[in-house]
């Protein structure tokens, strides 16, 4: 034990000497290992960790599936009757609930809030047996048909909006025109299960029967809608399948029944989907996280080979001294065992470093993936990300200690005391070095490619023409502090008071009695008069001054006219994608198209196509394109609650002031939300923002790191050889001859690690195809010779940057050896 | 008289290291002419070395002047340098320094490779067998150094000198590392070199070989001490 602590002394004081080594093994380390122990958790937490919740094996989710007549998937979306058809039921499910999502605005609240809700049975949080701050959670005398207004809050909400008052509960919040009773709070560790969309938190949890739908929507079989689920416990001895198998009939049947009048839905059916909440709530994530994994331990492999290389150099530096350790009577294990306490010194240090890398990692994680990954709230320094930590900690002391020792030729080492001459004993030797530059180029690439390929795809639905603009432009949405709306009648002259107004505010521009393209559209059934054909495009209201506000361009035929929203005429405009899918030559108008109603709607004009990312059409066929997508519009009513501000360039108005604009024309009205399309678009965005972010950083971090590795190496090599340059240059050799001659004798090495990188490709091909093959196409061929290019760049530089000492002095300095 | 080929005007070279100066060579005045056989010698440290490798363009002097052939050296690029270096100097060490990763026959054409105007690969032949046979190592031209006597090496480091046919051999201590009989034949060989017209500057603290040099220079801390100069005028 006492030799153990002198050892560690006195490597300790050794490592003293060299800042510089220590500060680099400790960067590199300390954050590719960083970077790695937060991939593991994450990959942990996904793909392992069960779910927080009791019993998290039978939880499940139950889905519509809509089917079409040819048998293909229309959408995963129950119908309000459906899902209460099935709740009702009680089948396969041993306890199950309900929910409805939605945004509500607190009206009763000082600053009117927009705040994410839920309308649940109680089921719901007796389910997941949810932990509470305060109060209690619903009851059955909450449960479905009730009507009893109660209310719980998240405890994020009762912090941050009622800033944590003790006596919250008892106290009454309204929302659309509903008081509601505050009952409970949740803990502030309690998680929630994120069905709906990853990053979303229920703010405020409503009783079921308080949720939006209308009146009609909750008859309708024909309406489904996103924002319905279902989730229950499976009983003990149903299984998945068989639940799919009882819960389908029984759905299917009522749905006939339903919509047996509907034609449209001739040849459709439901088909049950159930899915353990655990695969709903990971979605597409595993394989973001997988990469994320597969990225940085290529980064771990880099700097592994960059801390390799210094280790060697170092024992290198230290012969003369393990000479003289040697000569008098060390052992190749004593001589070992003091690397080791070096190595463990400087791993130790590095992965302290990388826990608290780590532990950044998660909070940056949990600060900007949030809307991209589930679950990252959990993420915390577990066992297993110290156990990882510990077990990577040795290995990598015991392997460059190793690698270290390795080199020494013991018998020679008494040989190195006696001569003191030019270039003999140790060295790393030259296929050391060659296999270190192979392999350093061979993962750069591999990295730099993935990385380029998964940076490229997102900065081209970043760039991805709108074919509109969003420049000044915001939405304003209402919010009517009552539960049944006002007819259109009575909203006309209220919204024609508000426009008013809002069109004399100094900031304004100019007005459009629409919503937004960003949030406007759903999809609706059309069937063309003529052939019955049947259509789903994206359908949403606009006025006459919509297409000139976004600049969407009117290609043929006529614009609404104020007088068709007057009259509510039933005139439709098609975009050029839904006129192809009418008429192969496009020339639909005039065309009748109906929804379902007595009168059809006249095509009277065709705009150009716009294109909105993320959004994607549901082909028959199933496959989505970007572009192309079939949209309609119709007149929007004269009572419409949604409008677009175009302000003056430079101008801004806030939610206040619009807040107090409504309310002198109808104290009814509140601000629901008010945001500018920039920020839509954004948000939209913010995966492949997210993803362009990242691998531009792991781009920069590989290339970083390979190119220091690479000139480590190199530069190594090159000191190795500052005779052989010397004499080189007493014969004539001029700088070019010896700058040439270098990148030659590496060219083999890196082309090696090109060849390398190609197997690794086909390694990762075989061993991940189901997440590689959609990139693979010709459009990577720029991606690969950009790739080659950036590689030999930094090996050229890192060639010549070693050398330049070299030949830019007078031979002599070469040849003489000392500094 | 024919311009020489090296001419030293008041050189003087100074090192810096750790705020301490070094005073290498000071004043140093020296002309060397074609056919010359000129051995330094002085005791150690006292800047032989540094003289022949400002010679030998290898380093720069701090002050004084450098004229190669007529030319002022302070004028020229590194790149018209090496070409000097290539073409008109020969240099042989007491390392050798021969490139442990070419074998023999590839180091001796090495300077004719780096030559601006290029040698077809029949006359580099021609050329490297010619110098391999006068320095008796026509035998070992597949090898590599490593696998040479230190004697065997020094000749193969002459050989490459020779390859160019350079104006002047600059040799620094020749048998520093050899043995006596060794020593005995590479200065042999040098001899022979000087006798068919080589000129040879050869840096030596070997009294009996600096004895057999035409004129000799001997240096103390950086300044010439004195020089003889036998049958100087015979030469002309
Ligand atoms: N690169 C250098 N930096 C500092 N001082 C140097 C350098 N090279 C040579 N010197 C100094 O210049 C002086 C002359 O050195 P030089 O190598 O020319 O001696 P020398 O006569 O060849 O000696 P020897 O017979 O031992 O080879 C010495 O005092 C030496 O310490
Ligand atoms: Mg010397």
């Amino acid at each position: 034990m006492r030799i153990l602590i002198r050892q560690h002394k006195q490597a300790w004081a050794s490592l003293k000497k060299k800042p510089g080594f220590v500060l680099t093994v400790l960067m590199t380390m300390g954050i590719t290992l960083g970077a790695l122990l937060c991939a593991i958790t994450l990959n942990y937490l996904l793909l392992v960790e069960p779910l927080p919740y009791p019993d998290q094996d039978r939880l499940f989710v139950a889905e519509h599936g809509v089917t079409g007549a040819k048998k293909e998937t229309k959408g995963l979306a129950f119908t309000y009757p459906g899902l209460v058809h099935l709740y009702k039921s009680k089948a396969a499910f041993e306890q199950a609930a309900i929910m409805s999502y939605g945004e509500d605005v607190i009206v009763s609240h000082n600053s009117q809030p927009l705040v994410n809700t839920a309308y649940i049975t109680p089921e719901l949080h007796q389910i997941l047996a949810s932990p509470l701050a305060l109060g209690r959670m619903f009851e059955a005398s909450e449960a479905m048909d009730t009507h009893n207004p109660v209310a719980m809050l998240s405890y994020n909400t009762w912090q941050q909006e009622f800033n944590g008052n003790v006596d919250i509960l008892e106290q009454k919040i309204n929302i659309r025109g509903v008081s509601y009773r505050i009952v409970g709070v949740l803990a502030e560790h309690f998680i929630e299960p994120e069905l709906e969309e990853i990053g979303r938190e229920t703010q405020v949890w409503l009783p079921f029967d308080f949720n939006s739908a209308g009146e009609g929507q909750r008859q309708s079989f024909g309406n489904i809608s996103g924002n319905l689920k279902f989730i229950g416990l499976l009983n003990k001895e149903v299984s998945q399948s068989q639940a799919v198998q009882l819960l389908t009939p029984l759905v299917n049947d009522r749905w006939q029944e339903g919509v047996a009048e509907i034609s449209f839905f001739k040849g459709w059916s439901i088909d049950m989907r159930v899915r353990p909440v655990k695969e709903v709530m990971l979605g597409q994530s595993e394989s973001i996280a997988i990469m994320l994994l597969a990225g940085v331990v290529g980064l771990v492999l880099i700097a592994c080979a960059n801390i390799s290389n210094l280790f060697m150099a170092r024992t290198a530096e230290k012969q003369r001294q393990m000479a003289i350790q040697a000569a008098i009577g060390a052992t190749k294990k004593h001589l070992f065992k003091a690397m080791l306490a070096e190595t463990s010194i400087l791993m130790f240090m590095s992965i302290i470093l990388a826990l608290v890398i780590a532990k950044s990692g998660f909070y940056i994680m949990q600060q900007y993936l949030g809307a991209v990954l589930p679950r990252v709230n959990e993420l915390s320094l577990n066992p297993i990300t110290f156990g990882c930590a510990v077990l990577v900690t040795v290995v990598f002391a015991l392997f460059f200690a190793k690698l270290s020792t390795r080199m020494i030729n013991y018998r020679a080492l008494n040989t190195t005391l006696q001569s003191s001459g030019k270039g003999s004993g140790l060295q790393v030797s030259k296929k050391t070095r060659q296999v270190l530059i192979a392999s350093q180029v061979a993962l750069a690439t591999v990295l730099v490619f993935a990385n380029f390929s998964l940076l490229k795809d997102a900065v081209k639905t970043i760039n991805a023409p709108l074919g509109f603009t969003t420049t000044n432009i915001s939405t304003l949405r209402l919010n009517f502090s009552s539960t049944d709306s006002p007819s259109q009648e009575e909203s006309i002259p209220i919204m024609a008071g508000i426009m008013e107004k809002l069109e004399a505010l100094p900031q304004v521009e100019s007005l459009s009695q629409s919503g937004s393209p960003l949030d406007g559209f759903y999809l609706r059934a059309l069937t063309n008069v003529a052939n019955n054909e049947r259509y789903t495009p994206f359908l949403k209201g606009a006025d006459q001054r919509y297409f000139n506000m976004i600049e969407q361009p009117l290609l043929q035929g006529d614009n609404f006219t104020r007088v068709d929203r007057q009259d509510g005429n039933n005139v439709m405009i098609v975009n050029q994608a839904f006129a192809k899918q009418l008429k192969a030559d496009g020339d639909v108008l005039g065309l009748q198209l109906s929804m379902g109603g007595p009168d059809p709607h006249k095509i009277i004009g065709i705009v150009k196509d716009i294109a909105i990312p993320g959004e994607t059409a549901i082909e028959d066929d199933g496959s989505a394109e970007y572009t192309g997508v079939p949209r309609a519009y119709v007149a929007s009513r004269l009572g419409a609650q949604t409008f677009m501000l175009k302000l003056k360039s430079g101008q801004s108005v806030s939610r206040e002031q619009l807040g107090k604009l409504l309310a002198e024309v109808d104290s009814r009205y509140a601000v629901f939300s008010f945001n500018s399309a920039d920020d839509i678009l954004t948000q939209r965005l913010f995966s492949e923002i997210t993803t362009a972010v990242t691998t531009a950083v792991l781009a920069g971090l590989v290339f970083l790191l390979a190119g220091i590795g690479l000139y480590g190496i190199l530069s190594y090599g090159t000191q190795l050889r500052r005779f052989e340059l010397g004499a080189r240059m007493a014969i004539g050799a001029t700088k070019q001859h010896l700058v040439t001659m270098i990148i030659n004798d590496n060219a083999k090495s890196v082309l090696v690690g090109f060849i390398g990188s190609v197997v690794l490709f086909a390694l990762a091909y075989i061993g991940l195809s189901e997440y590689i093959q959609p990139f693979l196409t010709w459009q990577v061929l720029p991606m690969i010779v950009a790739t080659l290019i950036l590689i030999t760049l930094v090996t050229l530089f890192a060639c010549y940057w070693p050398l330049r000492k070299y030949i830019n002095k007078p031979a002599i300095f070469s040849l003489r050896g000392s500094d | 008289m024919t311009t020489p080929i090296i001419k030293v005007q008041q050189l003087g070279k100074v090192f810096s290291t750790n705020d301490m100066l070094t005073h290498a060579l000071q004043g140093i005045e020296l002309e060397i002419q074609q056919g010359e056989y000129i051995s330094i010698s002085g005791p150690s440290g006292c800047g032989k070395s540094t003289l022949l490798s400002i010679m030998g363009l290898l380093d720069f002097p701090t002050t004084g002047k450098l004229f190669f052939e007529g030319k002022d050296i302070s004028q020229l690029s590194m790149e018209q340098t090496a070409a000097i270096r290539n073409k008109k100097i020969g240099f042989i060490f007491q390392q050798f320094n021969l490139i442990d990763e070419l074998s023999i026959y590839d180091n001796i054409a090495l300077p004719l490779r780096y030559a601006k105007q290029p040698t077809s690969d029949k006359k580099i032949k021609e050329k490297v067998d010619y110098c391999l046979d006068v320095v008796g190592m026509l035998s070992k031209a597949g090898r590599r150094p490593t696998q040479l006597s230190g004697g065997q090496q020094q000749c193969i480091a002459i050989a490459r000198a020779l390859v160019a046919e350079p104006s002047i051999l600059l040799v620094d201590e020749p048998t520093g590392n050899l043995d006596s009989k060794n020593s005995d034949q590479i200065m042999a060989t040098l001899e022979a070199l000087n006798n068919q017209g080589t000129t040879l500057c050869v840096v030596t603290h070997d009294i009996r070989y600096a004895e057999m040099a035409k004129r000799k220079v001997y240096l103390l801390d950086g300044r010439i001490l004195g020089q003889t100069r036998f049958d100087h005028q015979s030469m002309y």
